[in-house]
Formats: C-alpha cells, structure tokens, sequence
C-alpha cells in the first residue's frame, strides 16, 4: 500500500489535467455544472487515497485550482435557466416542455428525452459474472473480472438492441439512401427543433435507444442485419414492424449475442470523438473486448451446444494462467517499441508504462525487458 | 491526438471508471460525457507518464507466455525481477500488456 511520492504526484497531476481540460464540457452549453465536477474530483481522489496510491491532496503539486468564478463565469450564465436542476432534470427538458411519460417504451425518441440519467434501468444491467468491462478483460479472458475491477458499466457496454428502433427503421425505409450517418440524422429530424443548441443535445437520443453511441466517423457498423432487411424490402414501417417479428416466429429466437460475437466493432463507442483515436486504438478493444464477449456467451438461449470456434482457443489458454493472475494482480501496462528474439531469448523496450507490483503502483519512463522462454 | 485505451487498466483508471459509473449510475452525469472525461484521461495519462516520469526500469524473468495480436503484446512473466533506481521488487508472476508505441506517432 505504499504510495511512492512520484506516482502519487504524477497521479495528482493527471487527475488536474483531466478535470481541468474536461471543465468546458461540464460548464458550458448545459451540461451538469462546476458542482459535478467537482464531485467527480472528489469521488476520484477518494479513491484513489483508499487505494493507497496517492498520499492525499496535501502533497498535491500546487496547480492553482481553476476556480469557477474567474474565467468561467461568463459562461456559466448562459446557463442561469438551468440552475438548481442540475441533478434531477436533462437538458432536454429544458428544450420541450415536460410531458408526463410514465411508461416510456424504451426505443422511442421520446423516452429518450426524458429518461436521460435513468437510461441504465432501461436494459438489463449485465452482471458481473456475465460481462466484462472492455478495459478489463485481457485480464480476465474467462469473463470473469479480477478482483480490483470494478463492475462492467452498463453505460460502456450497451449496445443497440435487435429492432427496437422503430424510428431508425422508418426514417432508413422512407430515405434509404444514407446508409453511415442515418442514425444521428433520423434522430435529429424527429424530435428536434432547429433549435441552434450544441450536438450533445442532438446526441441523446442514440444512446438511450439501448444506450448505444453513434459511431460518426466512416461506416456505420451497428445496424442489425435485420434493420438492413427491412431497409431493402419493406419501405412501409408497419411491414417494417411486422418484418421484424416474422423471423423469429419460425425457429429458434436470433441470441442477441450472435450478432456481437460476429461483429466485435459493435462496441466501437470511442467513434465520437475522432477518427485518428480510433486507428490507434483499434487494436485495444479487439484485444479487450473479444474474450469477454465470447464469456457472455452463456446465454441460455443459446441451444448450440457447441461453443463458438474460437471460445476454446482462449479459455483453454488463459485459464491456468488467469487462476492464479486474479489472486496476484501484478500487471504492467505500457507501450513497445521494439520486442525482439534470439531463439529462446526475449527482449523488449517498453516506454511509459504503468507497473502495478506488490501493491505498488511504479510508473516508467523506460523499461528494458529480458526474458528466457 | 491517437491515445490508448491501455492505462484506464490501472488503478488511477479503475478509480476514475467506478467513479464515472457511479455517477452514471445515480444520473449525476450523462453517459457520453462520462466517456469524454475517460478519453481525457487516455490523453493525459498518456501525456504524463511521456513528460513527468523519468524513472528507467529492467525487467528479468522466466516468460510463460507470449502473444501478440493486434498490435498488443501480452507476456506472462514467472519469478520476474523489477529493478529501478528506487526499488526492486520480485514477483512470481506478472502480466505485461503492451501497445505498439509507434500508433501514437501516426
């Protein structure tokens, strides 16, 4: 539990880093507020003290705390209407009157506006033991989350459920034609005014149909086959309903999971922000998520008893090893430059990299590696 | 700016995620914001441990295992050695999980 000062201080520095480059996003243009930053500060820090790896704000290295007062003031004005419901209402309410929904049915745009931070009670939550959170599971390639991990996050892991979306399959029906980009458009043109008000706004909808976030940048990996279907034969979006249901009258109930396991992409959800993030960080989520999707695999409509191919692959390797890995903990998290072998001799340089050793947590700039096969 | 996913693996990561989700959960914030502050954190951890750390460490052991996929190499060590100029430690086993560093420079 020993706090190296370093890393502590490294840690303090990111943790201001990150509040202080995120603070546009919780000040302005309606989102939650100074007060919500600051709690998540908190919340972190906390954390991170009972986790023993930083020594408490004391030795924090003295950035002057942005304070709300000086520079983002202005702003904050601009939200002076929003003030005091902050925590309870959307700032979608604020663009539509209220409208008594009791029953939302999940899917529909309206349901959307107005369940925004009760979004995660609209689909199941997966457990702990069923899904992976996608940064933890090279860990456990069994599914099953280490120890430290915390519980997979519904918001992380959601994903758009088979045909719920009746308005997408309207709107790609009547259109047909703009295949990558329809979902945040259709959305768009249904329930929002041309209102001027900032994308976020716009962006809600999407994740509450099944808490899916739009992938904006190149193709639109996330429509079900049975949207394209409907989208090629059956324009009118009561056939599009009935379309939908036919297939699984006959035969088996299409898993849900089969579709993730064929297009592991699905849970793409960094495409919001730009397309060089994504290229470099497509290699981590196949790497993460993969092995923890095929562990989901145990749904029981699943009548195949055969596993699916490459299931084995990784259980039959990682189990021994993920036994005794989920007791110890010990990982290192860092970047390669050059990994090389001479027979059965291994060397490797690594940069920038997180060790988590002994209940340590050491951080390097460098790191050579040699190791015997 | 490219960043990893890699570091929300660590414990300051794991902190901030249970933090996001719980905040998530209680509807004090909004999923895609929560996603926004996580890849902020993907940037700035990778900014710090670039600029601030400049410890050096060599790393011996048995290699149990190794893999590379998609760009990401995993090495399970057996009764490895970490050696810097502040400590060593010794474990009996360890995993390295490491991203190809060229995918930052694209």
């Amino acid at each position: 539990m020993a706090a190296s000062s370093t890393t502590s201080s490294v840690y303090l520095h990111v943790i201001e880093d990150v509040i202080t480059k995120v603070r546009d996003e919780f000040v302005n243009n309606g989102g939650p507020g100074e007060d919500v930053l600051t709690e998540l500060q908190g919340l972190w820090e906390a954390k991170m003290m009972q986790a023993g790896v930083i020594l408490g704000p004391a030795d924090r290295p003295l950035v002057t705390k942005p304070t709300p007062a000086g520079a983002a003031a202005p702003v904050h004005d601009l939200n002076v209407p929003y003030e005091g419901e902050e925590y309870e209402t959307p700032t979608a309410d604020m663009l539509f009157p209220p409208t008594p929904l009791p029953t939302p049915l999940p899917g529909t745009v309206d349901s959307s506006l107005y369940n925004i931070h009760t979004g995660s009670s609209d689909y199941p939550t997966p457990g702990p033991e069923s899904t992976g959170n996608p940064s933890e599971n090279a860990e456990s390639k069994t599914g099953r989350p280490g120890s430290y991990m915390p519980p997979p996050s519904p918001w992380i892991d959601q994903r758009p459920s088979l045909g719920v979306d009746v308005n997408v399959a309207y709107v790609e029906g009547r259109e047909d034609t703009d295949r990558g980009g329809s979902r945040q458009i259709l959305a768009k043109d249904l329930f929002v005014p041309p209102s001027g008000k900032r994308k976020r706004d716009d962006l809600v909808p999407q994740y509450q149909n099944g808490g899916f976030i739009p992938q904006q940048d190149g193709a639109d990996d996330t429509i079900s086959e049975a949207l394209l279907v409907k989208e090629e034969t059956l324009p009118n979006i009561e056939t599009l309903f009935l379309g939908q249901k036919i297939p699984q009258l006959d035969g088996q109930i299409p898993d849900p999971y089969d579709d993730m396991l064929s297009t592991p992409n699905i849970y793409n959800y960094q495409g919001v922000v730009n397309e060089d993030y994504n290229v470099a960080s497509t290699p981590m989520p196949n790497e993460l998520q993969t092995p923890a999707q095929l562990g989901n695999n145990d749904d029981p409509e699943d009548d195949d008893d055969d596993e699916p191919l490459n299931e084995n692959d990784d259980d039959d390797l990682d189990d021994v090893d993920e036994e005794e890995e989920v007791n110890t903990q010990h990982l290192v998290l860092a970047q390669f430059d050059k990994v090389t072998r001479t027979k059965s001799r291994w060397k490797c340089t690594l940069k920038d990299g997180i060790m988590h050793i002994n209940n340590k947590d050491i951080l390097f700039n460098k790191a050579t590696g040699e190791f015997e096969f | 700016m490219a960043t990893f996913e890699l570091y929300r693996r660590s414990t300051i990561g794991m902190c901030l995620t249970e933090t996001l989700d719980e905040m998530v959960q209680n509807g004090t914030l909004s999923p895609e914001l929560a996603i926004q502050v996580l890849i902020q954190f993907d940037k700035s951890m990778t900014e710090a441990l670039d600029s601030q750390v400049k410890s050096k460490v060599t790393i011996k052991g048995h290699l149990h295992t190794y893999r590379f996929c998609d760009n990401v190499w995993t090495f399970i060590l057996q009764d490895a050695t970490f050696k810097s100029d502040e400590c060593q430690e010794t474990v009996g086993r360890v995993k390295i999980v490491a991203c190809d560093s060229k995918l930052l420079t694209q």
